[in-house]
């Protein structure tokens, strides 16, 4: 899924604080998922919001929806008819539901209230760690299932480097080695062979790095 | 605001700190009026919203009352309350409320006077706090809160 | 027709006060057939006629109606008012019983108890309790039951008139009464005792001075019920005393004319209540005086009470027996003359007003009633009960319960009238259930979608509520309220009366919802669900403003914070209620079989009963063997062998196929609900772990006998607790008789600041061992050094035999203990005389410690932690209510038996025991467990399948479902919230508590704020 995390108050109350009705709109996708912008959400945001502004003296009426998924076109498409009452929409979605709803209505200011961070799973309750990058060319099957391009702070592709001690990273104790993962991980499967064959170089295209990428279906593009 | 008259939201546990408060008034135990109760099966039943929901429809402080440590009658609610006590007073420090608006009390379903205690302490400690700038805002218009702002 | 040795499937319940209330609900509720006659034209007893009751200073009628009206509308039982038992034929098994109804002149079926009689013709309506007898209604208490007025036709001389003047048509001049015979299996007698008349007693100026009057009266005073309203003021003059006197002890301890050899055992709680009670109305406007020989304060945190109303409300205590009470010629005052320890002199106080604390006696009715019974009196005429079964008589099938049997308080005769419906239950057959005695409630109608119309009904509860705010304008306020229909005033909401109006309001004005301002939902939410579901509205869809327990009690002391806050409560009520659905209960087959914790008396007690009972019991003993502390107690005061006793009852429990005992268990775990309990428990010498499934549970773990390192206790071989005493008293008698000085200390480690309470058992414990000490050796010199002698009911009697054969009282203050030391071949006890002002020094013997019993604090607080179960601040199980369920633990399915609940003495656990197995039936003889509608419901449209309700679920009852998302077995949800509050979509919702309500609360809360 994709996490993400609020901003910080101050923030959002700088690109508010022109307008005096606004939209605040929450996704019950991975937001909602990683406890950032689902239902609840935005009420406690409008909430404190809300008091924010009252607190310095002004007024804001704000407005609450929750799409079931704002990076789609057809769910977006329900905001129509609470658009023209509002002079801004904030989204707590992550990025592309924000530029989803930028795309949709033109000559509406729209702000992010949240950060997008990674794409992650959840540890346990409450705590999400990064496990994908999106590099387009998948080599966890060579790795025993675990990533050393989002989980190696170096994203080495050839074993740990020196700063690896007890299985942690250099970067903190907090944060496992991935090659020392991926180490024990082989070990178990009974393949510590792949350890030793030498990865090449990445190339590293297939990860974004010649502009936006796009995938198309052409048995369901229409 | 002279003579003011904090008004105090206290989400009660129905096992504990309601029939605390029950039994503060068969003891005839007195405490300030300003508190009124409401009602939810367990501490661990409040939702943030509704506590951030209190301030922002003018509360002068809130508080959660569970039962003691160890005697939830679901494991755990009254700690999960303090936690969320907890996050939601950062919340309201990053508004611009005093965190210390909202607080987070336990007792046994025999505590008549600590109900009555904590209620007396908690109207106390707001009312030299003073009215929440929210309660300011609702009721005075925008000029007193801008006052109670020092902007 | 029914042969004569069939056994009958009923039990006759003679007398309707609280007792026999509570027996007759206890075998209703077990599904037992009952008949509950009662001479008087209401039921209710001496209770009803009580302002407060000790210890909680509580109004007993708002505990007390939904009693009684339960009390009437239980199909199982038959009333019969006004109606006396003529005489018996028979045995257990099958009594024939003939009685005979006294006329009544009303038709119970028509009379409506509007008033219209008693307005036009006052002398013609019966009226009985207190002082003046016109109170302002003749019901002798708001919810009386029946609710129907009764004629006294020989002081009528309009018939004609009255009759015209009933709306109804109730009035039947030509009522004759009726003669006639009942068959029962068993008989429960609960007439309630009688108070002392100090009338012929004219040193007492009762009856010549109308300040002198009795505890009852008092009450009546100071009852909102009462002659005047609840005013204190004197008879003589209408003015508020300024100075009121209590005298203990009239009519008890055998010390005026005519008064009973006993001690009444509540009169001093009852005269603490009303000092205190009098301190609160005037605060420092009134001087409170209680003079008494012996504070007898021995119930469960009694002691406590006493201190406060000595520390806190600064009511005197003065320990005399003063010698007369007169009033000058021409004084308004009254003169109390008595004496001190400290003066010499005679000493004259005046009063305005002097209480006389009447005790118990036997009314020559009951006498002649428990003659034709059969059943054997003692000397003052109460009946011989068995020594190890305090509720059963001399006549098998006929059973005692109350202050019939001695002199007791409230919660004591609940536990016996539990008792006695136990033993009663097991004489009887088990009734037929016919298919057709239950009349269906009306089908519930819509009420989804359409417009809330709600009807608000506020209660001004006597004084509890009106007393403070003017609960009339509370009404009117409502009224203005958005989608108020109907906003009305009640006096008692409960009573019968108001809630037959109430459903006749929601079906003429098609109320869909209805807010009760009144008291707590804890103890009224049940009782007016189902009113309003009798008249056909879904029973959630009520909503209560707890405007009493949570304003006016709390806020007395401003009637205008009090106003304004019920304003907001009933507001905040109206918002919810408009937002609540109708909702269906959940309910699921109930398990049948019990866990006994605790193999001592108490618990083996309780185990046979239930297993006699067909249940199936797990006793579960920590040691390695049952019989508990009684196992090392010899005899009783009154000489029961409890050797034997123990040792039969421990053969029965194991012999009892139904019981299945597990010593050495260890109790490690526990969850589920009531009806449906697991508990996880080590066992045996390897601790092996195994765990039971049982509908109920009873906690009779029992207590510790105290040994507090005083004294050389430990230290000194001549230095012993009276337990060990007693033990060597019966075992080694020589030893004993060699002693020529023996001196026995009293509260030893009770009521100290360690322990405030008292430990009810020592005072007896230290005069059965002197007793059996003279008995050995006549010419013993016995000193005790006492506090305060609490021998209370017949041990005063022993008390006074001790005293006849030369044991020496010696009266010793908390700040001045005797001193100890140790000397040649014995001890050396220096105390201070208080009647010679003088310091004394005993060579005594042997020295015996009376160190009662504490609370078993390791233990009951692992068990506590473990069944959720609140307990006092000395370690003992707290009940659910101390006066009306004293052996319900709060926890519905726990119950409390023998002295884990208090220190008490062994016959007084085993009535504890018979009064579980009474309470736990009324739970078992159904066979499904009704779970409520308190469970959290997913919206599947918007539940985004997150995981976080089913890792935060405290019983791990969601999943997300094959559907993708997640799932909630309303069977098994336990109702907390916690889901909800941690669901980040908002998808779930708990029943009754849902989002929209609370928030509707906040919303109409600072309506008025922000307005």
């Amino acid at each position: 899924m994709i996490t993400a995390e609020r901003k910080p108050l101050e923030e959002l109350m700088e690109y508010i604080k022109p307008f005096k009705r606004i939209l605040l709109v929450g996704c019950n996708e991975c937001v909602t998922v990683c406890a950032a912008g689902g239902r609840k959400e935005v009420g406690l945001l409008a909430s404190g919001l809300h008091m924010a502004v009252l607190k310095s003296g002004a007024t804001i009426e704000i407005r609450e929806h929750t799409l079931e998924r704002q990076c789609d076109p057809e769910y977006v498409e329900e905001l129509v008819p609470m658009i023209d009452g509002v002079e801004a929409v904030m989204s707590m979605a992550c990025g592309c539901g924000v530029q989803e709803i930028a795309r949709r209505f033109k000559n509406k200011p729209v702000f992010p209230a949240v950060n997008t961070k990674f794409m992650g799973a959840s540890e346990r309750q409450g705590v999400w760690s990064e496990r994908c990058q999106g590099c387009g060319d998948c080599l966890l099957g060579m790795t025993g299932g675990i990533c050393p391009i989002a989980r190696c702070a170096k994203q080495l592709m050839n074993g740990p480097c020196g700063g690896s001690t007890g299985g942690h990273c250099e970067i903190g104790d907090d944060t496992d080695c991935a090659w020392a993962l991926i180490w024990e991980r082989l070990k178990a499967l009974g393949q510590i062979e792949r350890y030793v064959e030498i990865t090449p170089a990445k190339d590293w295209r297939p990860g974004g790095g010649s502009g936006p990428r796009k995938i198309i279906r052409e048995d369901l593009a229409e | 605001m002279e003579n003011f008259e904090p008004v105090i939201v206290a989400f009660c546990c129905h096992y504990c700190a309601y029939t605390a408060a029950d039994m503060a008034g068969s003891q005839r135990l007195t405490y300030p009026a300003n508190v009124k109760i409401i009602r939810v099966p367990c501490s661990g039943k409040v939702d943030a919203l509704h506590l951030v929901k209190a301030f922002e429809k003018g509360a002068d402080g809130v508080y959660v009352a569970g039962c003691l440590e160890g005697d939830c009658h679901f494991k755990n609610g009254n700690v999960r309350a303090a936690r969320r006590v907890e996050s939601v007073r950062k919340y309201l420090e990053e508004i611009g409320l005093e965190g210390e608006r909202l607080e987070m009390v336990t007792m046994s379903a025999g505590m008549g006077y600590r109900f009555a205690q904590v209620a007396t302490e908690m109207t106390e400690k707001i009312r030299k706090m003073g009215p929440s700038p929210i309660h300011l805002a609702l009721a005075g218009g925008a000029s007193e809160a801008r006052q109670a702002a020092n902007i | 027709m029914q042969k004569q040795q069939q056994v009958s499937d009923k039990v006759l319940v003679i007398g309707g006060g609280m007792g026999g209330i509570r027996a007759a609900l206890d075998l209703a509720e077990a599904e037992k057939k009952v008949i509950l006659v009662d001479r008087d034209y209401t039921i209710g007893g001496l209770m009803t006629q009580l302002d407060r009751t000790f210890p909680t200073n509580n109004c007993d009628l708002c505990t007390l109606s939904p009693n009684l009206s339960e009390g009437s509308r239980q199909e199982y039982i038959e009333l019969l008012t006004m109606t006396t038992v003529k005489g018996i034929k028979g045995g257990k098994g099958n009594f024939t019983v003939s009685m005979e109804t006294a006329p009544r002149y009303i038709n119970l079926d028509k009379c409506t108890a509007c008033g219209e009689c008693y307005k036009k013709f006052p002398q013609c309506v019966r009226f009985s309790p207190g002082l003046d007898h016109r109170a302002p209604t003749c019901m002798r208490y708001p919810q009386a039951t029946p609710q129907a007025f009764s004629i006294d036709l020989a002081k009528c001389d309009d018939v004609e008139g009255l009759m015209k003047c009933c709306p109804a048509g109730a009035i039947n001049p030509d009522d004759m009464g009726r003669k006639f015979e009942v068959t029962c299996g068993s008989i429960i007698l609960s007439p309630g005792g009688s108070l002392f008349d100090p009338s012929h007693l004219d040193y007492l100026g009762f009856g010549q001075q109308p300040d002198v009057v009795t505890s009852l009266q008092y009450e009546r005073i100071l009852s909102a019920s009462g002659p005047t309203m609840g005013q204190l003021v004197r008879p003589s003059n209408g003015q508020q005393p300024k100075k009121v006197a209590w005298i203990q002890c009239i009519g008890s301890r055998g010390l005026q004319k005519g008064a009973g050899a006993y001690c009444s055992s509540a009169c001093c709680m009852f005269a603490l209540k009303e000092a205190i009670v009098t301190k609160e109305r005037f605060h420092d406007d009134i001087e409170t005086t209680i003079f008494y020989m012996d504070m007898r304060t021995m119930g469960k945190d009694y002691e406590r009470y006493f201190l406060r109303a000595k520390n806190e409300f600064g009511v005197r205590f003065v320990r005399s027996r003063p010698h007369s009470i007169l009033r000058e010629e021409g004084a308004e005052n009254l003169t109390i003359t008595y004496s001190c320890d400290d003066k010499s002199a005679n000493i004259t106080e005046e009063f305005d007003m002097v209480v006389l604390s009447t005790g118990f006696r036997i009314s020559d009715e009951v006498r002649l009633l428990a003659g034709k019974l059969g059943i054997d009196l003692n000397s003052s005429s109460f009946p011989v009960t068995d020594p190890f079964n305090p509720v059963a008589t001399s006549v098998p099938g006929i059973y005692v319960a109350g202050v019939a049997q001695a002199p007791k308080d409230i919660p004591e005769t609940m536990v016996q009238a539990s008792a006695a419906a136990c033993m009663a239950a097991a004489d009887v057959a088990v009734p037929v259930k016919a298919e057709e005695d239950r009349e269906p409630p009306p089908p519930e109608f819509a009420t989804v979608g359409e417009e809330a119309r709600v009807g608000v009904f506020i209660c001004d509860c006597g004084e509890n509520i009106g007393g403070v705010v003017d609960a009339g304008a509370l009404a009117e306020f409502a009224s203005q309220l958005p989608q108020v229909v109907v906003s009305e005033l009640k006096g008692h909401g409960c009573s019968r009366q108001s809630m037959r109006e109430i459903q006749e309001s929601i079906r003429d004005n098609k109320l869909n919802r209805v807010v009760i301002g009144g008291c707590s939902p804890r103890t009224h939410e049940t009782k007016f669900q189902e009113t309003v579901r009798a008249a056909g509205l879904n029973k959630y869809l009520v909503e209560i403003a707890n405007i009493r327990d949570q304003a006016t009690w709390v806020h007395s002391n401003s009637p205008q914070d009090a106003t304004a806050k019920a304003k907001d409560l009933i507001r905040m009520a109206v918002g919810s209620v408009i937002r609540s659905q109708p909702l269906v209960d959940q309910s699921l087959p109930i398990n049948k079989d019990v866990l006994v914790v605790g193999g001592g008396v108490a618990g083996m007690n309780a185990a046979l009963q239930l297993a006699d009972q067909g249940h199936k019991v797990y006793l579960a003993e920590k040691t390695d063997k049952l019989g508990g502390l009684a196992a090392r107690i010899h005899t009783t005061i009154e000489k029961g062998d409890v050797q034997t006793y123990v040792k039969d009852l421990i053969a029965r429990t194991e012999a009892h196929e139904n019981i299945q005992i597990i010593t050495r268990a260890l109790i490690v775990d526990h969850s589920g609900m009531p009806g449906l309990f697991k508990t996880g428990m080590q066992t045996g010498k390897q601790m092996f772990y195994r765990q039971i499934e049982h509908g109920v549970t009873v906690i009779a773990t029992g207590a510790k006998p105290n040994r507090p390192p005083q004294y050389l206790l430990g230290e000194n071989a001549a230095v012993s607790t009276q337990l060990d005493l007693q033990a060597l008293l019966a075992e080694k008698p020589e030893m004993a008789s060699a002693w020529d000085n023996v001196v026995m200390i009293q509260c030893v480690g009770s009521r100290d600041d360690e322990n405030p309470n008292c430990s009810r058992i020592c005072c007896q414990s230290a005069i059965k061992n002197a007793l059996r000490i003279l008995a050995l050796n006549p010419e013993a010199r016995i000193f005790v050094l006492y506090r305060d002698m609490r021998t209370f009911g017949f041990h005063e009697e022993y008390y006074q035999k001790a005293r006849e054969l030369g044991v020496i009282f010696v009266r010793y203050s908390r700040e001045q203990p005797p001193r100890v030391k140790a000397g040649d071949g014995g001890i050396e006890v220096s105390f201070t005389d208080p009647v010679l002002g003088r310091e004394l020094i005993v060579a005594a013997d042997h020295l015996c410690l009376s160190t009662g019993m504490v609370a078993d604090e390791d233990g009951n607080s692992e068990l506590a932690m473990l069944f959720k179960l609140p307990r006092t601040a000395d370690g003992y199980f707290l009940e659910d209510h101390v006066k009306l369920r004293p052996i319900d633990l709060p926890i519905p399915g726990f119950f409390v038996a023998g002295t884990a609940h208090s220190p008490k003495l062994i016959n007084e656990s085993v009535g504890q025991a018979l009064a579980v197995a009474a309470r736990a039936r009324t739970m078992l003889a159904s066979d499904t467990i009704n779970l409520g509608a308190r469970s959290a419901k997913v919206d599947k449209n918007i539940c985004a399948a997150c995981l976080i309700c089913v890792r935060s679920c405290p019983f791990s009852i969601p999943f997300i479902n094959a559907e993708g998302y997640s799932e909630i077995d309303p069977a098994k949800c336990h109702g907390c919230g916690v889901c909800v509050s941690a669901c980040p979509a908002k998808a779930i919702q708990l029943m009754q508590f849902e989002d929209d309500r609370i928030l509707a609360k906040l919303e109409e809360l600072f309506e008025r704020t922000n307005a």
